[in-house]
């Protein structure tokens, strides 16, 4: 690149990342202040670093006192640490079922040459094209319906199957609605890896099972990788799915509970509390990428031999 | 240790084409043999149906006495090495030879027995924990060997093992793989498309176009007697010269006479009884490179004596090959002489007619 691109490409970079990184640090900050000390200047230094200026004052609170309490607000009395929970296992189940489905289903549309491999690869890309607020309503009485269908088989066994409000039938959607995108995702990875190592494999003694777990899918992990950076953030921000089939506090997750408490904090103003909640959302996402972005370029250098 | 057998074995690929149309072949126990031919030509088919990783269409597949159509790879007993190698990249090279015996639940130590002696035999105990990616081009060769050392197979294959390697590794690994064909004693069975390689290393070669086997022979009665045109022109660097022509009858004696002129050459009275009944006939004659001889007078013999001009003097050290012009069609000449022809000027070669060959123009088999 010339230098003469240079200059105004990393000053739209520079814009881009304080476009990014200011809210977010306004975020961070002001989730250490009450709101009181919001509404004074709400884009002042948190007190808890300053120190606060009506330190003096008779019956003023420290500030690491207000700090900790909207953490301690939001995670037990406005209900994050059970918003919480359900998220990360929500998202972790999701994510798990996901990559151990699509994998298998990718490996298979990629290179194993079975009849009707085209058609049903278009198949499950088709699904992409699907507007998830199309099938809202319909998906919403067919659960119905399958909650009663399933609780009649059930009962022998003295079990009801509830699948609207409840955490497994939220799970069920979201694996479903990943599926498409994660097995394009996938099949594109296996079938840049060569096929001879399939065959190798063969000979050297794998059933096909063997070869997909021992040789395909060690070497498909920056696929992997790739795929659950971008279902992870998917599925740990989802609101439509969770706002349509969740109703309970107790099955609530992450999103919907923000959205509940932001909707209190029009008549509460509790917005310290509001910015913990947001804290609480936005650091596990930053830990996840950080993570697996590490994971994701050292995978990526590994990459397939060729002779 | 197995004897490999392929009886009227046909492949027809999804789509109508046929790879192989109706191969016969039977590979002696112990015995090395490659299958060369052009690209396209069925041989790398032939190997991976004996590998068992395409299915055959018809005909029947043997290896040690058993028929194997229906076995799967694993079971077949044999081991192949692929031409780019085929090594799992995200395993070391210790592993990459152990995987297939830790597939077979062979106990830990015999593994590490069993690879210890492969990478001996081969020369890559010091790369034993490394991965193939920080590897040579020569040294993945030899663990992608190795990996089929290790698991003692009755049958080993090879599919164009030497065809990305540069030419000096070519020829060094070429011997090396010969001498384990001696120190291990297996069939071998070793597709190339390259005709050095066959002569150099096979017992017996089969030679293939088109899905057909031409020949099956040792690499001398192949040279010597090509069953057709096209084994003949492929096999022998540089290749050998044709010429089409008629036979025709003079004064008691038997003429080849080439259709463009300039060649008049006197057959040898011992094919007179195979070439009888082609008189008058279209023929196409062949003479290998090193049967045309320098004259050393440059005085034309009548009936022995082909004046060509030279076109191309490529000097190769030990020998030197000449590129000759005659009647529109082109020649070469391998001759050992240190006095060297001008190029562009006429030259005189004598032709060892006793060596010569004759084809049917019509069906290319060999006459004489």
């Amino acid at each position: 690149m010339g230098s003469t691109l240079k200059i105004p490409a990393y000053t739209l970079l520079s814009l881009w990342l304080l476009a990014v990184v200011l809210p977010m640090i306004w975020v961070f900050a002001n989730s250490l202040r009450s709101s009181k000390e919001i509404f004074e200047n709400p884009f002042g230094a948190p007190w808890v670093l300053t120190g606060s200026p009506h330190a003096e004052e008779a019956g003023e609170p420290d500030p690491w006192d207000s700090a900790k309490a909207n953490f301690a607000n939001a995670w037990v009395t406005s209900h994050f640490g059970t918003f919480f929970l359900n998220s990360v296992l929500v998202t972790a189940v999701s994510l798990v079922c996901i990559l151990a489905v699509s994998s298998m289903a990718a490996y298979a549309l990629a290179r194993l040459p079975f009849r009707g491999n085209r058609v049903l690869f278009l198949y499950f890309i088709s699904g992409m094209m699907i507007p998830a607020q199309l099938i809202l309503l319909p998906l919403f009485f067919q659960f119905t319906r399958m909650s009663d269908a399933l609780s009649i088989l059930a009962r022998p066994f003295g079990a009801e199957v509830q699948l609207h409000d409840s955490l497994s039938g939220l799970i069920g959607i979201y694996i479903a609605f990943s599926l498409p995108f994660t097995i394009l995702l996938l099949t594109g990875f296996f079938k840049s890896l060569p096929g001879t190592l399939r065959e190798a494999g063969i000979i050297d003694g794998c059933s096909e099972f063997a070869v997909f777990r021992h040789i395909m899918l060690p070497l498909a992990r920056p696929g992997l990788i790739t795929a659950a950076i971008f279902n992870f953030l998917g599925l740990w921000n989802e609101y439509l799915f969770a706002l349509v089939f969740v109703n309970s506090t107790e099955n609530k997750t992450l999103p919907l509970g923000l959205a509940s408490v932001s909707i209190q904090a029009q008549y509460k103003t509790d917005f310290g509390l509001l910015f913990a909640g947001l804290v609480i959302v936005i650091v596990p996402t930053l830990l996840v990428y950080i993570v697996l972005q590490r994971q994701l370029t050292s995978g990526i250098t590994m990459g397939a031999l060729k002779g | 240790m197995a004897r490999v057998e392929l009886r009227n074995v046909r492949k027809v690929y999804p789509g109508g084409v046929v790879a192989v149309t109706d191969a016969s072949l039977s590979v002696e126990d112990k015995e090395f043999v490659v299958l060369v031919g052009p690209s396209g030509c069925g041989k790398s088919t032939m190997l991976r149906m004996i590998a068992g990783l395409e299915e055959v269409s018809s005909g029947e597949v043997e290896i040690g006495d058993r028929v194997v159509n229906d076995v799967p790879p694993k079971d077949r007993d044999i081991a192949m090495v692929f031409q780019n190698y085929a090594l799992y990249p995200h395993m070391t090279v210790f592993k990459n030879m152990a995987f297939g015996l830790m597939l077979r639940k062979v106990p830990k130590p015999e593994i590490k027995k069993r690879v210890g002696e492969a990478a001996r035999i081969l020369g890559i105990e010091a790369l034993l924990d490394r991965k193939p990616k920080a590897l040579s081009g020569g040294e993945r060769q030899r663990v992608a060997v190795g990996r089929a050392i290790v698991r003692d197979p009755a049958v080993f294959l090879f599919d164009e093992p030497l065809s990305n390697l540069d030419a000096k590794l070519r020829v060094q690994m070429r011997a090396e793989i010969s001498k384990l064909h001696n120190r291990l004693q297996t069939t071998m069975i070793y597709v190339t498309h390259d005709q050095v390689e066959a002569m150099t290393m096979g017992d017996r070669i089969v030679v293939m176009l088109d899905g057909e086997i031409q020949q099956v022979a040792t690499p001398t009665d192949l040279y010597k007697k090509p069953v057709n045109k096209f084994v003949a022109g492929f096999i022998g660097n540089p290749p050998m010269n044709f010429c089409d022509g008629r036979l025709v009858g003079e004064d008691g004696s038997l003429h080849f006479h080439s259709a463009t002129g300039g060649v008049d050459l006197k057959v040898t009275p011992a094919h007179y009884d195979a070439l009888r009944n082609h008189i008058d006939e279209d023929i196409v004659f062949g003479i290998r490179p090193e049967n045309l001889l320098e004259n050393k007078t440059q005085v034309p013999v009548a009936g022995r004596s082909i004046t060509a001009n030279v076109e191309v003097v490529e000097p190769m050290g030990a020998e030197t090959h000449l590129y000759l012009e005659v009647g529109g069609g082109t020649f070469v000449a391998r001759i050992t002489d240190d006095t060297l022809p001008a190029e562009n000027a006429p030259h005189v070669l004598d032709a060892e007619m006793g060596s010569a060959h004759f084809f049917d123009a019509r069906t290319e088999a060999r006459i004489v």
